[in-house]
């Protein structure tokens, strides 16, 4: 046997190191640093970083932007996408139209797609707003919200800190819902029919019954997964948030990449970007540590 | 319907009623989806004015009317009237290098997939069928390799790249993304079902691991090399993310969505239309791809749910 493989793993091997392997240790080892491009050398300092990180204000709403945004988009755009996945495979005709039209907005660049969403919520031309006006003077005024909104202006979306974070979050979950709605179906497909018959036999019968008893459990390894990587992206988000609101405003919608973004970019402040990074990093390792553990645990019943 | 036996009428009436009510939810889910597309398209063949008065019904009144930028750059009336798509997407790609745009996008998007094509392949191959050690250890350390999430090695590639003098290059675009250990993984998956005697024969025959890699493996991987190539090409000519960081001035190394957002960053309400057209021109490629080839862009896309 020749040598020949060394140079089928070589450049792979020397890449991973190159690309993947020291840059985290390079992340670790700045975040104890006040580095900045330009800098001759960098001072050592640290904890410090990490100590600004967890007790400035800015830095806690930082934390405060991820986790909601997390907390919102994660239980939506799953619910939603094993409710469209449900529903997909339930009805008789169409099932593969509405599965492409979900499916659109995961190729569309989220880039285009967030202006496209911007415009769409402007409050002086956008459609929504335009529709909401069209409802006043009917019965829809008895919701008080709906009142004020005609006497005196419906959400700014976008601009206003109430609802800013919100909106960012409904685009993430108009963009994500349809990923795990497919993630859903190649579940659902594996789920036996005759478990179903099994369940019919021992009196479940209606459709609640027979999601209870057999879809949800089978759904085990896919809701793991799905959960997981939806909660990953979700840490992730970044265009949305740097194309439409820029962190703000007040700080309501600055997560964490957008974070990393402005302060190691835009400031030349590498020292807390990388430090950010590392809270990042520990995030997502908790999230997958959760999620092995779960899969050896319990979700396994095929 | 009409010929139900009247035995039953309650039961099947009751039964379309679910199924219809399933349909209203469906529908009005994908009216909510399809929103955002709606204003995008409606804008490109809209005028400035319907755009900014709500006006022109839903898809405007595709009257041609006259342009005041090009009146004022001296054209005359009748160069200057002209339909408001063709304004959008004219103004579209002359006020913004859209085309250059385009050109870097796809150059960048091809070249990636082709470098890790050409990295990963091999690797790939070692892994599955030659036995050499620390084969294991190797394997090892492309699982670890892929719970790295791109958005953590960011900035050390960043600051790496300054020191090299390297941002604002092509090169800063692509090198990071030339390793893919995803591609690695699957890769290798789909060669340990590859039977080992079609390797054995190919070495009898005297062609040399190198030849093997490139005429036997790879026609036999085509389908699992179609998956990856979705994943990577939609991946990298949508992002955004990394060209932000490493392409700071330089407009002529733009990608399609920096383009676009810097079209926006100069925005007046006569750029509302051109801007939407350049979303258009952005987002149309890829789904016309994914409409003509709906299974393979799934099944791309979400067994590498794995990233």
């Amino acid at each position: 046997m020749s040598r020949a493989y060394l140079w089928f793993i070589g450049p792979a091997l020397f890449l991973m190191f190159a690309l993947l392997i020291v840059p985290i240790l390079v992340a670790f080892g700045l975040s104890l640093t006040n580095y900045s491009l330009g800098n001759s050398g960098a001072g050592f300092v640290g904890l410090d970083n990490y100590a600004d990180l967890f007790g400035r204000s800015s830095y806690i709403k930082m934390f405060k932007a991820s986790l909601t945004y997390v907390l919102i988009v994660v239980p939506a755009s799953v619910g939603l996408g094993l409710g469209a996945a449900l529903l997909i495979t339930s009805v008789k005709r169409f099932g593969d139209l509405y599965k492409t039209v979900f499916f659109l907005p995961v190729m569309a660049a989220l880039l285009a797609m967030a202006i496209a969403w911007e415009f769409t919520l402007n409050p002086s031309i956008g459609v929504v707003n335009r529709a909401l006006e069209a409802g006043c003077g009917t019965m829809l005024e008895t919701w008080t919200w709906y009142a004020d909104g005609c006497a005196n202006s419906f959400p700014l979306w976008l601009g206003d800190k109430r609802y800013a974070m919100g909106s960012i979050a409904f685009i993430g979950i108009w963009q994500a819902f349809g990923f795990n709605m497919v993630l859903y179906l190649a579940g659902l497909t594996g789920v036996s029919r005759t478990l179903y018959d099994a369940a019919e036999m021992d009196g479940a019968l209606s459709a609640w019954e027979k999601f209870r008893l057999v879809t949800w459990p089978m759904l085990g390894p896919t809701n793991v997964f799905v959960i997981t990587i939806t909660t990953i992206r979700s840490f992730q988000v970044f265009d949305t948030v740097e194309a439409l609101t820029r962190g703000g405003p007040s700080k309501s919608t600055y997560v964490m990449m957008y974070a990393i973004y402005e302060k190691a970019i835009k400031q030349n402040l590498l020292g807390i970007g990388t430090a950010i990074t590392v809270v990042f990093l520990a995030f997502v390792l908790i999230v997958t540590l959760v999620q092995r553990w779960l899969i050896e645990r319990k979700v396994h019943y095929a | 319907m009409t010929d139900t036996p009247v035995t039953l009428p309650t039961s099947t009436f009751q039964f379309s009623a679910t199924e219809a009510a399933k349909h209203v939810v469906l529908i009005l889910g994908a009216l909510i989806v399809l929103l955002p597309f709606y204003v995008m398209v409606s804008y490109t063949l809209k005028t400035p004015v319907e755009i900014m008065s709500g006006s022109g019904g839903l898809f405007g009144t595709q009257t041609p009317f006259t342009d005041a930028f090009c009146l004022k750059a001296g054209g005359t009336d009748v160069e200057c009237t002209k339909s408001a798509l063709a304004y959008n997407f004219g103004s579209a790609f002359k006020k913004a290098p859209l085309l250059r745009y385009l050109l870097n996008g796809v150059a960048v998007t091809a070249a990636i997939f082709l470098i890790q094509v050409v990295v990963a392949l091999p690797c790939a191959y070692a892994l599955a069928k030659l036995r050499f050690w620390g084969r294991d250890a190797v394997f090892s350390l492309v699982l670890f390799c892929l719970l790295i999430p791109v958005h953590a090695i960011a900035l050390p590639l960043f600051i790496m790249l300054a020191k090299l003098g390297l941002t604002n290059s092509y090169a800063a675009l692509i090198v990071p993304w030339t390793i893919s250990v995803f591609g690695i993984f699957l890769m290798r998956q789909f060669f340990m079902t590859v039977p080992d005697d079609l390797i054995d024969a190919a070495r009898m025959d005297g062609m040399s691991e190198f030849s093997i890699i490139w005429q036997v493996m790879l026609p036999t991987a085509i389908p699992a090399l179609m998956a990856f190539a979705i994943f990577s090409v939609v991946a990298h000519w949508n992002d955004y993310f990394w060209p932000r960081i490493v392409i700071t001035g330089d407009k002529s190394l733009f990608t399609p969505p920096l383009g676009l957002r810097e079209f926006r960053a100069g925005l007046d309400g006569n750029d509302f239309g051109p801007m939407m057209a350049t979303a258009c021109v952005i987002v149309t490629p890829l789904i016309i791809c994914f409409l003509l080839a709906q299974r393979r862009f799934i099944e791309g896309i979400t067994l590498t749910g794995m990233k």
